[in-house]
């Protein structure tokens, strides 16, 4: 692996619901990984892209996301679950981008307002993210009943995420380090 | 294998790049009709990636 480059971890907040509680579970990832080394991070919000609705797929790339996507190593999918699946403007976004994501691992966080903690969007999530060519880790981070879990400000008031968070971006780091020695050294054909 | 003998080199830093996926798309752009693959049913897109600055391309498979 090319050592001197940071790994590049981007949060992207997958919802432009107001008053979206999926916006404190997407700052606190970003804030776990600024506390590991050698990792860049970022939060991407989806409702601050330019995005049209009247096309779709790698018509309505946007720029800077595309470069986002190309220079990351993983992702952190920040999803609430809205009727038992992911937004579809989450998708939207996503699907405007493909080379960007190949052989890039990813993690899904998933919110909801009742105790499942997102899963059956995770679950929905799962195929859409193996066609982009993302490589998916076996940890997610389910943040159910999410009013409980942060306070009015945002503020984390179950400090166990702390230990599901550092679980979660183990692997996560674990497998971006592994696909960025694949991309690099490792040709289709060896 | 003709395709690995022709290496992409990086837009960004001009380095060789690795051809390291090969992805199924859909046939979307103008000239994409002669290099459908019957057989698999789509557009071969080759994915490249620099060791050298972490450039991603592709291109579609000759």
């Amino acid at each position: 692996m090319n050592s001197a480059r940071p790994l590049s971890i981007p949060v992207i907040l997958g919802t432009t619901r107001k008053g979206r509680m999926s916006h404190h579970a997407a700052r606190f990832m970003v804030e776990q990984i600024a506390k590991r080394e050698k990792i860049l991070t970022e939060l991407i919000d989806i409702s601050k892209m330019p995005l049209p609705t009247d096309d779709a797929g790698e018509a309505v790339k946007d720029a800077a996301f595309s470069d986002k996507m190309a220079r990351a190593d993983a992702l952190v999918i920040v999803t609430p679950e809205y009727n038992h699946s992911f937004p579809g403007l989450l998708k939207h976004v996503l699907d405007s981008c493909l080379k960007e994501y190949i052989h890039k691992a990813a993690g899904i966080v998933g919110v909801s307002a009742g105790p499942f903690g997102g899963v059956r969007a995770i679950q929905d999530f799962l195929p859409v993210m193996r066609e982009l060519g993302l490589v998916n880790i076996f940890w997610d981070v389910n943040f159910g009943n999410v009013s409980k879990v942060f306070d009015e400000t945002g503020k984390l008031a179950d400090t166990a995420f702390v230990n599901r968070a550092d679980k979660f971006l183990n692997e996560l780091i674990w497998m971006a380090k592994t696909l960025r020695y694949g991309r690099d050294n490792i040709a289709l054909d060896a | 294998m003709a395709h690995y003998e022709n290496k992409m080199i990086c837009p960004k830093c001009g380095a060789e790049m690795n051809h390291h996926a090969d992805k199924l798309v859909d046939p979307v752009k103008a000239d994409d009709a002669k290099h459908i693959n019957l057989a698999l049913g789509g557009v071969i897109e080759e994915m490249h990636y620099c060791p050298g600055c972490g450039a991603v391309a592709s291109r579609r498979e000759r």
